[in-house]
């Protein structure tokens, strides 16, 4: 005991000794979710919270125009600034200078085209119930197109969001489309307006779309950036300790102090022992304090607050697996690294190559297939997929399974690596 | 120099060979010798000569391709786990932690060995004041000086008071004052008992020190036996005449 106490005491010296390995478990990591939680929130509150800053040049001379702008601000989808009497020729421009993302151009014929294909169908309706009108407008067998409405986009709006706007305003404009259908049709038949009862149950009737996360528990965890990043980041902050502890281990076996441990007996297991017990310290703090500024810090600078998993067992289990992985790993690439040169660039390149596959900056699910199969070759995306169940699902034991899984076969496969190169170079 | 002090065994090699993986040739080849309690035996030789695999494979750092080696405590024969503890070594390199103070690493590789206080504390201090380091021990070693470092890459494989005292270059790039602190000391150790086996290449330094002198030369004995003896066998004047009439004056990787 005395062995792995001075042993432990030595690591904590020369882990509080190394400045820049503490920055770089610590600070940088608490930087890089701040950031990053404080981007992609933006694009999250863009899609969730329908925030896209929209111009509506409104040209209509009827008052269909009107209903579709009047449509998009119910919609609550958009932020809205209408404008008239502005030219077709000018809207790329107006779009590219001001700040809006997207211009909807709204023709002056769009209420006498919409209207004119509305009485052409009522009229081919009531035809085919034999009950034969007088046309009102010789327009009706014009194209519909020459009323169509028009989109212009700002290069810079991901088609993602282009896709949800068309959809959007291919909605309105079908609703308005049907409701002038619908009078046309009551018009035709001798009816001034759509009686109020119809109006009423056509309204009522509309189905509905029930949205939710899917979750395997009653938790009302809602997903978000904070959800996705404080998990991700402190994987990757555990991960990048492969920069302090390879080092360290690198610069023992060059130093010599390995060879001398070899004379003593007992004595390098001990010291191996120790090194794991305060990277595993400095791996669950590190997860303590991502997870703390998630739940306390991130709410007083107006992002999501992290909702802590409710089950605690399985939370302190893929935290404790993650960090076993990353100091696994770290001891790996330290007892095969010959130089600490080649310690930091490869333990630090590799864990970045690691990130960027596993999901932790883009998560994987957006990646094509076969990004995804090679993403499960990381040690960061199983962590991911284990915080992920619990952060983002509530998860219980059987969606643990595959990372707990993998986790424990990836450690030890490092483990036996090591002591493996360790046996090899006779320290044991 | 002095004369072999005692002829009871400490370590008995025989017939070693040491080839590392993927050489072309072996580094030892059956190398044969005694050790014998309380002397001080260096080990000479041009570089490559094998002197530090000798000492590694003896202080169990290195395995032995082939061979024997036995080690005798109190004239019986007793397997290398029982030596160990007995066992100091000085490495060439500064086998320390540079982040740490003198006392700290003193008191680290005390532990490792067992040591506790009250016992460690007063040897720490002791190793300290003797070789002049006491007023240093809570400076961290990163600060030392090139002597200074020597001076405490020695403290640490004299903290558990070894029986048998392995010394790889223990003087390599110290001042004049530093090295005499340094012999001093092991003089004075190998005074009260400690067997040393050691290797440098100060010649003169070395006539001085040692009872008994192993030449090495492709890793392979060419001359064994105390100084005096061999000089007149080779017609020598100095260990440095005699290494070079022994091992030839080209230069060496």
């Amino acid at each position: 005991m005395e062995r792995f106490k001075a042993s432990l005491l030595k690591e904590i010296l020369l882990l509080l000794h190394d400045k820049v390995g503490l920055l770089l478990m610590y600070l940088m990591p608490l930087l890089l979710v701040f950031i990053i939680t404080i981007v992609q929130d933006s694009a999250f509150r863009l899609v969730n919270e329908n925030r896209l800053d929209i111009l509506i040049v409104n040209n209509d001379k009827g008052h269909l125009g009107d209903s579709l702008v009047q449509s998009m601000k119910n919609a609550g989808s958009f932020k809205i600034d209408v404008k008239k009497g502005i030219d077709e020729r000018q809207l790329a421009n107006l779009t590219l200078e001001g700040s809006k993302l997207a211009t909807l151009f709204v023709p002056s014929n769009f209420t006498q085209s919409l209207s004119s294909n509305s009485q052409r169908i009522s009229n081919a309706m009531l035809s085919e119930f034999g009950m034969e009108t007088e046309p009102r407008s010789n327009k009706g067998n014009q194209n519909a197109i020459e009323g169509g409405v028009k989109l212009i986009f700002d290069p810079v709006l991901q088609e993602s969001f282009q896709v949800t706007l068309i959809n959007n305003l291919q909605t309105m404009i079908s609703g308005i489309e049907s409701k002038e259908m619908i009078r046309q049709l009551y018009a035709d038949m001798g009816y001034d307006e759509i009686p109020a009862k119809i109006l009423k149950e056509l309204n009522r009737n509309r189905t509905k779309i029930e949205a939710k996360p899917a979750m395997s528990g009653e938790s009302a965890m809602i997903p978000n950036s904070t959800q996705h990043n404080v998990p991700a980041w402190s994987i990757f902050a555990m991960f990048f300790m492969v920069i302090s502890l390879g080092s360290n281990l690198v610069k023992e076996r060059l130093s010599g102090s390995f060879v001398r441990l070899q004379t003593i007996p007992g004595s390098f297991l001990h010291a191996m022992f120790a090194k794991i017990t305060v990277y595993s310290f400095v791996a669950l703090t590190q997860l303590m304090i991502m997870f703390a500024i998630g739940v306390y810090i991130f709410p007083l600078i107006g992002l999501p607050k992290l909702n802590l998993p409710s089950h605690i067992f399985p939370f302190l289990l893929i935290s404790i697996l993650s960090a076993m992985a990353a100091i696994s790993y770290a001891a790996m690439v330290g007892t095969y690294a010959k130089t600490q040169e080649q310690a930091n660039g490869f333990g630090a390149i590799s864990i970045i190559i690691f990130a960027a596959i596993g999901g932790i900056w883009v998560p994987s699910f957006v990646m094509p297939d076969y990004m995804v199969m090679i993403s499960k070759l990381s040690p960061l995306h199983w962590c991911l997929e284990g915080f992920y169940s619990l952060f983002l699902k509530d998860g219980s034991w059987d969606q643990l399974t595959g990372p707990v899984v993998y986790l424990i076969v990836f450690t030890v496969l490092c483990q036996f690596l090591a002591l493996w190169r360790l046996r090899r170079q006779h320290y044991i | 120099m002095t004369e072999q002090k005692n002829t009871s065994h400490i370590i008995k090699v025989s017939g070693i060979t040491k080839r590392y993986p993927k050489a072309e040739s072996n580094s030892l080849t059956e190398v044969s010798f005694d050790v014998f309690r309380g002397e001080k035996l260096g080990i000479f030789g041009p570089n490559g000569a094998g002197k530090t695999t000798l000492i590694s494979i003896l202080s169990g750092i290195l395995p032995k391709s082939s061979g024997e080696v036995h080690y005798y405590i109190d004239n019986q024969s007793a397997n290398f786990k029982k030596i160990l503890p007995k066992i100091g070594f000085v490495p060439q390199d500064f086998a320390l932690y540079q982040e740490l103070t003198a006392t700290q690493n003193l008191r680290y590789f005390g532990k490792m060995h067992g040591l506790k206080n009250p016992e460690l504390e007063q040897k720490i201090s002791s190793l300290l004041a003797i070789l002049g380091l006491d007023h240093v021990g809570n400076r961290k070693l990163a600060s030392f000086s090139g002597g200074m470092k020597r001076r405490i890459n020695l403290a640490i494989g004299l903290i558990n008071d070894p029986e048998i005292l392995f010394l790889d270059e223990p003087t390599v790039g110290v001042d004049v004052q530093s090295k005499v602190a340094i012999m001093s000391l092991l003089n004075e150790l190998n005074a009260k008992g400690t067997t040393m086996i050691y290797t440098s290449h100060h010649l003169r330094e070395a006539e001085d020190f040692c009872d008994r002198t192993l030449l090495l030369d492709n890793g392979k004995i060419i001359a064994e036996g105390t100084l005096n003896d061999l000089l007149k066998q080779h017609n020598a004047e100095s260990l440095e005449d005699l290494l070079i009439n022994l091992t030839g004056k080209a230069l060496r990787d």
